[in-house]
């Protein structure tokens, strides 16, 4: 059994403007120990994804249409508020993006680590103290730096803190939502790293989200690309960075500079993502798509198996014409 | 093709309340007609401030600018505004560099009028042909900056920069802001536009891929000083400075096959206030020796046309 299997979510937004269709069927798995990579531009509907998993989408405006999102076999769709809080923060717990914002700037940061402790094991407050201490110093913070304000902490060292407050309870689940995009690329390198390590002591599986396909090369097991609120490719790293097939993950390799190469153009996607308020009919990408056909614009178009464990989600890549 | 651009020993320090601030520290170099200098490195380490005093939109404290074989350091104001029509600037962020209460028409339009360079028929004419150069469909002219996405609003401030017909355009991190397939499309932009009109640029970014995509010489800069400068395919095939090997290694490459040569640089930047008199990388430096806490060291050739800023190059580099 999968750690996390997500069946079928489906979120909206419902406002008066219209309906935003941010998360349309999306089906994903990761097992124990694993870390799956999901990579999107903006809007693709990765955070909402993120938020419908912990339960945390603000209801209005959003609305889960369908779907199952089981932790452990149980869903969390039908969870009591109650029992998720009990979940968050301990069997599931999350990183943000920006971690100038996800410290509350007005309380001490051990004092913020300590708090997930008390909520989750009850125990006093001197030993939480002793407990986030520790914590800093896994991070690589000096443990007397607990008693400073978030200001008084360079960017870096910020969001250690945050992976610090995620990890504090052993979560089975880490869902880490673009943690290092706020950070320069060497202290980029360093947290990522001390991720990678910690994830592998405690023996946690994790959700990156992220737009880098160079972080995915160097953090993730499995890849799941996402586009307008659709899975498009889903495999293991090596099938999908060796063999991509879907147009739009094409596309995005073809719109990275590259290191090794010389190249004298880039090979970017024409047009814009569309908008999730107004979404195409048939394939969503199928307007940006350089193989598109006639066809691709009506129907729906289903998750195909073109390899043992790879998916994609193309009519034309299942059928063997690209 | 000649020089157009040279600055010589350019710094700006900041008074603040800790202490002077040492932004930009003695920078040297020349861009030639056509080429693009690119500028890399960490936030906080001066790039955007040296962008600004080429620019003159800061003045320097110290040392010369000479553009068009011309000293434009020390200028009057109004010779100042005549150099804005050859010298212009793309931001990074195109959310907060557009007036939000002007049509497009009205921003593109803009730098015509401070110029009063044609009548109003004249310059809707001017704004039509610069929306189609940069590739904004004409029916957006009576848009504003809200309605449009990111790509968009970026390609408004690429046809503002190129208004006035410029010869020299610093790009100030202008693709940061967008998702990689858009910043794609602008990338190809700005490469089509230098190789139609001849432009020259500074390229002022963080990230390596891009800065080594577009940029004809790298300059790399840490905490106000430079730390390596040459030429683009030699700063990847051969980079020399600590600094440069530490940030070349961190960057995360969209390829699995690839086992790169790693140099983890611990702890963070260090402040560029009232620096102490030593090299500003000795804390981070895995091969600090003695002589590196005793003094800075000087910016020297070590090959023809790489110039590094270290003490101990040519020992860790085996030359």
């Amino acid at each position: 059994m999968s750690l996390l299997q997500i069946n079928d979510l489906t979120i909206h937004y419902v406002t008066r403007g219209g309906t935003v269709k941010a998360v349309n069927g999306i089906d994903l798995s990761i097992e124990a120990g694993r870390t799956l990579g999901l990579v999107g531009e903006t809007g693709a509907g990765k955070t909402t994804s993120a938020l419908g998993i912990l339960g945390l989408i603000p209801k209005p405006p959003g609305k889960i249409i369908s779907g199952q999102i089981l932790f452990e076999g149980a869903d969390l769709l039908k969870a009591s508020q109650g029992k998720m809080r009990m979940i968050r923060g301990n069997d599931i717990s999350m990183i943000y993006q920006d971690p100038m914002t996800a410290l509350n700037p007005i309380l001490r940061v051990g004092d913020q680590i300590s708090e997930v402790i008390i909520q989750h094991s009850g125990c006093s407050k001197a030993e939480a103290r002793e407990k986030s201490e520790g914590m800093l110093e896994t991070v690589g913070i000096r443990a007397e730096r607990a008693a400073d304000y978030p200001h008084q902490f360079s960017g870096g060292m910020k969001q250690r803190a945050v992976i610090a407050m995620a990890l504090a309870c052993n979560p089975k689940l880490l869902i880490a939502d673009e943690p290092t995009t706020a950070l320069d690329v060497t202290i980029q390198a360093q947290v990522l790293e001390m991720m990678r390590e910690l994830k592998d002591e405690l023996g946690s599986s994790m959700l990156l989200i992220t737009h880098d396909l160079g972080i995915v090369a160097e953090t993730c097991d499995d890849v799941a690309i996402m586009y307008a609120g659709e899975i498009v490719e889903i495999g293991a790293l090596e099938r999908i960075f060796h063999n991509p097939r879907h147009p739009y993950t094409l596309g995005l390799f073809g719109s990275i500079p590259s290191l090794d190469k010389d190249v004298r153009r880039l090979n970017p996607i024409p047009g814009l993502m569309p908008d999730p308020a107004d979404l195409p009919s048939g394939c969503k990408f199928h307007a940006r798509c350089a193989h598109a056909c006639d066809d691709c614009g009506s129907g729906s178009t289903e998750l195909c198996e073109t390899e043992r464990g790879h998916f994609v989600r193309c009519r034309r890549v299942a059928g063997g014409e690209i | 093709m000649g020089e157009l651009l040279r600055a010589e020993h350019l710094k700006k320090y900041f008074k603040t309340p800790s202490g002077v601030l040492h932004a930009v520290d003695d920078i040297s170099f020349s861009i030639d007609s056509g080429d693009t200098l690119g500028v890399v490195g960490e936030s906080g380490c001066g790039k955007s401030t040296l962008g600004r005093v080429i620019l003159k939109l800061i003045e320097p404290t110290d040392g010369r600018i000479i553009f068009e074989g011309r000293d434009i350091t020390r200028v009057t104001d109004k010779e100042n505004i005549e150099l804005r029509r050859k010298m212009q600037i793309i931001f990074q962020d195109p959310y907060s560099s557009l007036n939000p209460r002007m049509s497009v028409m009205d921003l593109i339009a803009d730098p015509l009028k401070t110029f009063r360079l044609q009548s109003s028929a004249d310059r809707r004419k001017k704004v039509f042909e610069l929306m189609d150069m940069v590739g904004l469909s004409r029916r957006f002219a009576s848009s504003y900056p809200h309605e449009l996405d990111g790509g968009r609003r970026q390609r408004i401030g690429v046809a503002r920069a190129l208004a006035l017909e410029p010869t020299f355009i610093v790009c100030d991190e202008p693709v940061s802001a967008l998702d990689v397939s858009i910043q794609a499309q602008i990338l190809n932009l700005l490469q089509d536009l230098q190789e139609q009109q001849g432009l020259t640029y500074i390229f002022v970014t963080h990230d390596l891929s891009v800065v080594k995509h577009i940029s004809t010489d790298i300059l790399v800069m840490y905490t106000g000083i430079m730390v390596e400068k040459c030429e683009a395919k030699e700063l990847f095939a051969k980079p020399m400075h600590p600094y440069t090997k530490g940030l070349l290694s961190a960057i995360p490459v969209p390829n699995i096959d690839r086992v790169r040569e790693k140099v983890a640089l611990r702890g963070e930047l260090t402040s560029p206030v009232e620096p102490k008199p030593e090299c500003r990388f000795v804390a981070r430096c895995p091969f600090a020796t003695d002589i590196c806490r005793r003094e800075p060291p000087t910016y020297s050739e070590v090959l023809a046309g790489h110039f590094v800023s270290c003490h101990n190059v040519r020992e860790i580099n085996g030359l």
